[in-house]
């Protein structure tokens, strides 16, 4: 019998095969006694290599010698597939209820207002607007009058203020950070100042506070069409490059010309702001040369725009304190 | 304010109304809202009558054929003898419900199916008109609507008018700004009267005695006049612009305010003393019985119109009930007046009155307008009354109101503001269309401002009309060019930032809550009397239900909010505030502190996990100690505290040096139970100001040892009096350098511990840097802490 390299490849597939159908440790090994020991396949091939003519002994000899090491390498393979499936077995009889919940770390929550006015400021810092403050009860100088808004105007009328004691009041609007931030600054300067404001409004769609942010820029070109531009690509970073703006003029003390701007989102113009270029009463008011100067200011409510974000129906709601609706919204 | 587009039409032509509403609106003239009154016929359709034949059953009726724009011709049974081929007629169909309440069905008239019906303007509620079919215009569209074809009722716009703008207020002012974007004529109506040969000044005499408070006022005089009810299309007219019918004389004066914009009043001439109209200052104590019914003490400030004796109207704001038109009065004197906005505002908010007239003069009337209101108004009333206008005006002239007659506009002034390239001809010719006449004077442009423009001031006004005119949509969007500079962040605001980002991520949920209190909240949290936390900011105006104070703390509004979480059943509260308190300074602006304010209510909840729950004051402790090492403030607990909220037994301190920057607490039972807080309830109130004063310590890098450490537990027997911190402190200076980490991992008491008694055990692990350590040095070591824990504290290992 000649050890044909077709018949060994046979035998190393038919090897491969019974290795394949041992399904317990036992059963592999009978089929490596089968093939690779003193009775086995091999073994018995072995013997016959003698009878060949001592020219084809040595070749034959190598290629039995090939087969024999594949088929242990198949079988040593095997042998590690059915020790870990007999492990593995053995850990499933102490299987956990995978079905009972994970350990939730206590989740806070940022308030709403807070989170839309961090990306409003991280939207503004990447234009280079730095951030001001100012106090929350202020003059009657820094909130109207340096703005224009005259006691003896109709202007003043939408301005529902709460006067408190020492003949001062909690500001209405951020503007007067306009006024601070500005007295005494040489421009060019740009900044945001977003806050708390009151008034005295309380109904359905009204809360007593709620918050703005003030945005002003100045400098020697600052245009109409730059204000324009920039509350565009705010627009865009808040709700997505579908948005529409529109600017319809309008009346503001403190800004000549100005506007207020809506926005369109998914059809219908919800109102947004009020903006306008810096009035060059106003610039003279903070110290500033306003034949030299120009610049634009513009503020909208923060509240309206977490209230889109987080479809949250009513400004009450915000403000009300229960942890039922404001903690999933984390 | 009302506008009846019927009416704007009488003065000029409008655009389509989706048009003049959209640029009325872009122009600054909000649309709040588009009124409609008559029948509504949007479900009726534009029909054309193909072919028209004979009823076979009926002598009157006609068959029809009908397109309404459908796939297929509707057959259609007509009875009005005036149907025709070829006619565009008005379609109800089936299941349309017609202004009188019928509902149409598919029907079938004498053997003849009738799909629908062709309408006469009665049917469709337009007029009495009944005799036959309504005919439209042969270019209606088949299938249309029919409001689209027919103008149906009235339409009003409700436009916003901003406060600037007092030369909107009228439907001369409408017609302006309807030229300015769509130019056309503006036609005004006839406003000569045809005059007796009898002098008004035989009738009347005017005198302004205060000056600053009236520029001008003209007096005409109606004599003979039959006060009535006004005819139907006055009544209407007036009522479409939102006012009341009163009577034929006084609805005149009304209908001249709503078209020019002028507030008008009328006096029974024969009810004024002495022939005397005077314009002065009231009197002190001095009395009006105003048209209202009411009468007003007056101020020595208010202008009044007066009579020989006495007050007989308030200048600007309402007449006097004395000598109104009634039905006597025959003859009548016609106010027409320029009074100075400010005196008229002060007046009307002080008695909180507020009228269509004081509406005007806050905002300013047309200074040229006042003669031609009075004339106008004068030939209205003789219309409508009968009677003679008296020749000439009464006139008076006090003090011209401030106004700006020309400003002087840089030509390049609109482009530099607006970022646009307008033409010099551009500016001119838009300045044009809202009547301001440019004419060029070097680089400038001599704008002359017409006398209704009481807001135009600076240049920059007269830029806003180049650009309201021009489209502030036409304007393109650009990005600013500028020098790049870094950005600022006052260190308050950092601040308060990271504290919030802290505490959430502590696990905290933020709120929001008005930061206004009532002095009961104070009481609730037994401040004492002369506290600083009563130095509070009184709101003088406070809305009724809510604080009349500003929160000198934050503490009262986070209770109440748990207190009303709890109520809605929610058991596990943990939220905290961060903000502003105010606190009094007299005098001057107050200060504002910036507090952040946690509270922690546990649920009492035991999870699938872990066994029991931390008490509130230890996790508040740890939640305090969490967000203190997030801000880098270095801080050390101290028992006790000084707060009187919070319970004597369970508060303490976290202080940087000595500076307290964190009081930490279980809050008092009395206070808890002040804001019905049934349950255990820790809070911490952290001063950031406090940690603004302090430089934060950035955590440096330490290189971990890497020599094996060596682990002892030690349980001891403590008094139970003794604080256990007290006891690790002890043991941490004993053990020395060799000290890696020490901690408390278990305490006892109970069976097994003798009365009196708790076991604590200590976790302590020895490590050094440099190399490993040897058992003999640990041995000694905890053999010394053994030994001190004996003398010091009486502690017995178990």
């Amino acid at each position: 019998m000649s050890a044909g390299r077709d018949d060994l490849d046979a035998l190393r597939a038919e090897a491969r095969a019974a290795l394949a159908a041992a399904a317990t440790l036992q059963e592999l090994r009978e089929v490596r006694a089968r093939f690779l020991g003193r009775k086995g396949s091999v073994s018995s091939q072995l013997r016959a290599i003698g009878g060949l003519p001592a020219a084809e002994r040595a070749a034959a000899g190598e290629a039995l010698n090939r087969a024999a090491a594949a088929i242990e390498a198949d079988a040593a393979e095997r042998e590690r597939a059915l020790e870990r499936a007999s492990s593995d077995a053995a850990l499933v009889q102490r299987a956990l209820d995978v079905t009972l919940p994970g350990v939730v770390p206590q989740r806070g929550a940022l308030h709403p207002v807070t989170r839309v006015e961090r990306d409003m400021a991280q939207f503004f810092a990447g234009l280079g607007f730095s951030i001001e403050d100012g106090p929350e009860v202020e003059t009657e100088w820094h909130c109207f009058d340096a703005l224009r808004i005259d006691a003896d105007h109709p202007s003043r009328d939408s301005h529902d203020t709460f006067f408190v004691s020492g003949g001062h009041l909690l500001r209405t609007h951020t503007s007067p950070v306009q006024i601070r931030a500005m007295t005494g600054r040489t421009p060019p300067f740009r900044f945001i100042a977003p806050g708390r404001v009151f008034r005295v409004d309380f109904d359905a769609t009204h809360s007593p506070f709620f918050h703005q942010i003030e945005g002003f820029m100045v400098d020697e070109r600052v245009t109409f069409g730059d204000m324009k531009g920039v509350l565009y690509a705010f627009a865009r970073h808040l709700m997505g490059p579908e948005v529409k703006l529109r600017f319809r003029a309008h009346f503001f003390p403190f800004t000549e010309p100005s506007a207020e701007f809506d926005f369109s989102w998914h059809g219908g113009w919800l109102e947004w702001g009020g903006c306008g270029m810096i009035h060059p009463g106003v610039l003279e008011n903070c110290g500033i040369d306003a034949s030299r100067w120009q610049g634009f200011a513009f503020g909208m409510t923060i509240d309206r725009t977490a209230m889109q974000r987080f479809g949250i129906p009513n400004i009450h709601r915000m403000f009300d304190g229960d942890v039922r609706a404001l903690e999933p919204l984390a | 304010m009302k506008v009846p587009l019927g009416w704007l039409r009488e003065w000029i032509e409008l655009p389509d109304e989706a048009a003049l509403c959209e640029r009325l609106t872009l122009a600054g003239l909000e649309i709040e809202e588009v009124v409609r009154s008559g029948p509504d016929l949007s479900a009726i359709v534009v029909g054309h009558v193909l072919a028209r034949r004979q009823h076979p059953n009926a002598d009157r009726l006609s068959l029809c054929e009908v397109d309404v724009g459908g796939p297929e011709a509707l057959s259609v049974v007509c009875g009005a003898p005036n149907v025709a081929a070829g006619q565009k007629v008005a379609v109800a169909l089936p299941g349309t419900t017609l202004p009188d309440g019928t509902k149409l069905k598919k029907s079938k008239i004498r053997g003849e199916s009738s799909e629908g019906m062709i309408c006469s303007s009665r049917e469709l509620g337009l007029s009495d008109e009944h005799e036959g079919i309504l005919v439209l215009d042969a270019a209606a569209p088949v299938g249309a609507p029919l409001p689209q074809v027919l103008p149906v009722g009235e339409t009003i716009l409700d436009v916003e008018i901003t406060p600037n703008r007092g030369d909107w207020v009228s439907m001369l002012g409408m017609a302006r700004e309807v030229r300015a974007l769509f130019g056309g004529a503006v036609h005004l109506p006839p406003c000569e009267p045809n005059e007796s040969p009898r002098p008004a000044a035989d009738d009347v005499r005017v005198a302004i005695e205060a000056a600053d408070g009236c520029a001008r006022y003209v007096a005409r005089v109606v004599r003979g006049v039959r006060v009535g009810p006004s005819p139907d299309w006055l009544r209407a007219r007036l009522e479409s612009a939102g006012m009341r019918s009163i009577n034929n004389v006084v609805d005149a004066t009304n209908l001249v305010l709503l078209e020019f914009g002028q507030p008008l009043h009328a006096f029974d001439l024969a009810t004024l003393r002495g022939g005397t109209v005077r314009v002065r200052r009231a009197t002190a104590g001095e009395k009006l019985a105003a048209l209202d019914g009411e009468t007003r003490a007056l101020a020595a400030a208010d202008l009044v119109i007066a009579d020989a004796e006495r007050a007989i109207a308030l200048a600007g704001v309402i007449g006097g009930a004395e000598t109104e038109v009634r039905e006597s009065t025959t003859d009548v004197l016609i106010e027409s007046a320029q009074f100075e906005p400010k005196g008229v505002r002060r007046t009307s908010r002080r008695l909180a009155l507020r009228t269509e007239a004081s509406y005007r003069f806050e905002r300013g009337v047309d200074r040229d307008g006042v003669a031609r209101a009075a004339d106008r108004c004068a030939l209205l009333i003789a219309e409508l009354g009968g009677g003679a206008v008296s020749h000439g005006r009464v006139e008076a002239h006090g003090a011209p109101l401030a106004h700006t007659d020309e400003i002087e506009l840089h030509a390049a002034h609109p482009n530099r503001l607006l970022g646009t390239e307008l033409s010099r001809d551009e500016v001119v010719e838009l300045l044009a269309r809202v009547g301001v006449a440019a004419k060029a004077a070097g680089e400038h442009l001599r704008c002359a401002v017409p006398s209704w423009r009481n807001d135009l001031d600076i240049p920059a006004d007269l830029v806003e009309e180049v650009a309201r005119i021009h489209g502030y949509d036409r304007i393109e969007a650009t990005l600013p060019v500028t020098e790049v500079a870094p950005i600022d962040r006052p260190a308050g605001y950092a601040l308060l930032d990271r504290a919030r980002e802290a505490l959430a991520r502590a696990g905290l949920c933020e709120l929001r809550l008005f930061p206004a209190n009532v002095p009961a909240d104070l009481d609730a949290l037994r401040v004492p009397a002369g506290d600083r936390l009563r130095d509070a900011v009184r709101i003088e105006n406070p809305m009724p239900g809510q604080g009349s104070e500003l929160s000198t703390t934050l503490l009262p509004n986070l209770l109440h909010a748990a207190q009303r979480n709890l109520a809605r059943q929610v058991d596990r509260v943990l939220v905290f505030e961060a903000g502003r308190v105010f606190h009094d300074r007299a005098g001057e602006l107050p200060e504002e502190p910036l507090r952040a304010v946690a509270l922690v209510i546990p649920g009492g909840r035991t999870s699938l996990w872990e066994a029991h729950e931390a008490p509130a004051f230890f996790q508040a402790k740890g939640l305090a100690e969490a967000v203190l090492a997030e801000l880098r403030q270095p801080v050390e607990f101290h028992a006790g505290g000084t707060a009187p909220w919070l319970h004597p037994g369970a508060c303490g301190e976290l202080r940087r040096a000595d500076t307290v920057l964190c009081r930490v607490g279980e809050l008092h039972p009395d206070v808890a139970k002040a804001f019905a807080l049934d349950c255990a309830c820790a809070v911490f109130e952290i001063d950031l100001d406090a940690c603004l004063s302090l430089a934060p310590v950035s955590p440096a890098f330490r290189e971990p040892s890497a020599y094996p450490a060596v682990r002892r537990d030690l349980a001891v027997l403590l008094d139970r009096a003794q604080p256990a911190g007290a006891v690790l402190d002890a043991i941490r200076r004993t053990a020395g350098q060799i000290l890696a980490g020490a901690e408390i991992f278990d305490r006892y008491e109970g069976k097994g511990v003798p009365a009196g008694k708790v076991s604590v055990a200590f976790r302590l692990v020895f490590q050094r840097g440099d190399r490993t350590l040897q058992d003999q040095e640990v041995g000694k070591t905890t053999e010394r802490i053994v030994a001190m824990l004996g003398q010091r504290f009486g502690a017995e290992l178990r």
